[in-house]
């Protein structure tokens, strides 16, 4: 039978979520192989064309980390990392390593459905490298984006946090500046994550980044709207 | 202390003055009236034998003199002391007389006196001021008077005195003021090294200075502290083990429980895993709050709220907020985050809807979260933030849960140097009141407010 199924790589050294996890994704139309330490992880991934891997951090010897570092540094294959710690830094180092996304233990299996599936869709769609869940930072008029905390600052050092659906808005402007984004395309690079985040509307939440951002909302210079179109993000966008 | 010091100093001196004034008072007195008892023994003997009373000649000044009237008048200040001297060294002499007066007068009384008084005579201490008068009355109207010259007071003397309490009590001063801070700042270094000490302070131990005592105090407490930190070490590394223990059990079973046929029962196991899922994460986020790594940064609290409350509606939450104006404050944003988020939840678990507000209050931000749920029994309300507390009312029994997200609100707002409030509100459901430092954590790390809130906002004690 010809296999048209994803193929992911499972790297991980506990058989408890292995065998479980393999039969969940397997329900869920992936082909799953099987590794339980970095160096089994290296032989399957020179045996197979494996699309995405999901990769524990925590692992005796060799660690997910330097996997996954070893990975970044020959292809771009998709990443997502498990790891157990909530520590916000495991995240931020994940992501420098190149990792796509990453899940907390214990998760909720069906979010990682939800997950596996967004990668492969940017990754399929070619814009692998347009992470949403980038670690750079970006200036633009009197702000800077730091992604990688999830934070905008202004010019004083002052931050002003932004929800969660704020902050994928504004990094799909900022990593797309002077280009006319529609609500549809916006909704798309938005929902790569917390599933049930998006069902209020994109103009709801330009409306309150405007009052966090534009000198003067009712007049706005960096988010303008475009008529028929969308929106654009007008200014300058200097990648740090 | 100093004070303290300069007044017994002060004293002990004044004492010593007055003794040695005494002394002084009585020696000026003494070769006066010993010169004068002497002539005027010799001058009444030779006046009851009599013989006519002989002026000499040298010292014509200080020669008796016969009178009708004394020359102590009646209205000078009587002597008593001299003239008891004068009497009885009469009556050793056998002789009897009527009456002795003696007294003190300034030398301008007696105009010869006043003339000597600028003659070379007087070198050394200077002219006398005052003479000392002795009258003594051998038979009606026939008096014999004798006039003595007094030294000069010592005038000077007070002032030496004066003088020479002050500069002791410098020296004395210097020296106790040096000792005391020789002994003070290691105590202070101690006492501010104890007030900063934390699991996330990053001082060193206390160098051991000052008198031994005080290293040995400080020593104590440098192992103390080595201790403490060897057991704060030793908690991480347990809660990390016990997180990654607990952790991939957990993840396992909750893959299992996918697997399970039956909806119902499938969708009842996941609901315990992840409320087991949720208590572990809560204990250990406790346990770990001392310990964060997070630096404080400026934050725009308004902005912050804001962003909470966006993300809790993204979930389905009913959260009513006011926005407000940019207020920034130096907080840990992940901290800070993680207990308004809680009582945001808190409140819409228990009251259905929240109501969300944040007021700027002199030093501090307030923020404020309504609900309108039952509230909670006035004498539950302080025991509901400690941990593990569960309420016999319906307030636990009916949701589950462990009931730490106030304890956890609580710790981060002490943390940092906030305060968390309940109460009932008069139409009903509960507001939970949660003040933060605009200037972030008191520096010595205590809370603005000490253990109860501060009641009046406009002033906060310090």
């Amino acid at each position: 039978m010809s296999d048209n199924r994803p193929h992911i790589l499972l790297v991980d050294d506990e058989r408890s979520i292995r065998e479980p996890l393999t039969a969940y994704l397997g329900k869920n139309g992936f082909r799953i192989s099987q590794a339980e330490n970095a160096e089994a992880a290296r032989i399957k991934l020179g045996a197979y064309a494996i699309d995405l891997v999901i990769l524990d951090i925590m692992m005796p010897g060799e660690d997910g980390l330097s996997l996954c570092r070893h990975i970044r540094a020959s292809s771009e294959l998709p990443i997502i990392l498990v790891t157990a710690r909530t520590e916000d830094t495991d995240r931020i180092i994940g992501l420098e390593m190149g990792a796509d996304d990453y899940v907390l233990k214990p998760f909720n299996p069906r979010e990682l459905v939800a997950r596996i599936r967004a990668v492969l869709r940017r990754a399929g769609s070619g814009d692998a490298r347009q992470r949403p869940l980038e670690t750079a930072s970006y200036a633009f008029g009197e702000w800077v984006l730091k992604a990688g905390e999830r934070t905008l600052v202004d010019r004083e050092g002052l931050s002003v946090p932004l929800s969660t659906g704020e902050f994928n808005l504004l990094l799909a402007l900022v990593t797309r500046p002077r280009q006319v984004l529609s609500r549809d395309q916006l909704l798309d690079l938005t929902r790569g994550r917390e599933a049930a985040a998006f069902d209020r509307s994109i103009d709801n939440q330009v409306s309150r980044l405007r009052r966090k951002i534009e000198a003067d909302p009712k007049d706005p210079a960096l988010i303008k709207t475009v008529w028929g179109g969308g929106y654009a993000l007008t200014a300058d966008v200097t990648r740090l | 202390m100093a004070l303290l010091m300069g007044i017994a100093l002060f004293v002990a001196q004044a004492i010593n003055f007055a003794l040695l004034l005494n002394e002084r008072q009585s020696r000026r007195f003494n070769f006066p009236v010993a010169m004068a008892t002497t002539r005027l023994v010799d001058a009444v003997e030779s006046m009851q034998q009599g013989r006519p009373l002989s002026t000499r000649r040298s010292d014509p000044l200080r020669s008796v003199i016969a009178t009708e009237e004394s020359l102590v008048e009646s209205g000078l200040e009587r002597q008593l002391e001299v003239e008891s001297r004068l009497a009885s060294a009469l009556s050793d002499a056998g002789l009897r007389v009527r009456q002795v007066r003696a007294a003190e007068v300034p030398v301008d009384r007696e105009r010869q006196w006043r003339d000597l008084a600028g003659s070379k005579e007087w070198s050394g201490r200077g002219p006398p001021r005052q003479l000392l008068i002795f009258s003594v009355e051998v038979a009606r109207g026939e008096w014999l008077n004798i006039r003595w010259p007094l030294r000069p007071s010592e005038a000077g003397l007070a002032w030496r005195l004066l003088l020479q309490t002050a500069v002791i009590f410098a020296a004395l001063l210097l020296a106790v003021l040096w000792i005391g801070r020789h002994a003070a700042k290691p105590l202070r270094n101690l006492a501010k090294a104890t007030a900063e000490f934390g699991p996330n302070s990053s001082s060193n131990a206390v160098p051991p200075e000052g008198p031994a005592d005080i290293q040995r105090l400080i020593a104590t407490f440098n192992d103390m502290r080595t201790r403490l930190l060897e057991m704060l070490g030793e908690k991480d590394r347990m809660l990390g083990a016990i997180g990654h223990d607990l952790r991939t059990p957990l993840a396992s079973l909750r893959l299992r429980a996918e697997n399970v046929e039956d909806d119902q029962e499938r969708e009842r196991m996941i609901a315990t895993v992840d409320e087991m899922s949720r208590t572990l994460e809560d204990i250990l986020s406790l346990a770990r709050l001392g310990r964060s790594s997070e630096p404080a940064s400026r934050v725009d609290l308004a902005a912050l709220v804001e962003a909470v409350v966006e993300d809790l509606r993204d979930l389905g939450h009913d959260v009513i907020h006011e926005a407000g104006s940019r207020l920034p404050a130096s907080v840990r944003p992940v901290l800070a985050t993680r207990a308004i988020r809680n009582l945001i939840e808190n409140a819409v678990k228990y009251g259905g809807r929240a109501r969300v507000r944040v007021l700027h209050w002199g030093q501090y931000a307030v923020i404020e979260v309504e609900d309108d749920g039952p509230g909670i029994p006035e004498e539950d309300i302080e025991r509901v933030m400690d941990g593990f507390v569960r309420l016999e009312t319906s307030r636990n029994r009916q949701t589950g849960g462990t009931g730490l997200g106030l304890t956890i609100a609580r710790s981060v707002v002490r943390e940092e140097g906030g305060e968390l409030r309940l109460e009932n509100r008069p139409e009903g459901g509960l507001k939970a009141s949660l003040r933060l430092p605009l200037a972030g954590r008191h520096p010595a790390g205590k809370p603005l407010c000490g253990d109860t809130l501060c009641d009046n906002l406009g002033t906060p004690r310090t």
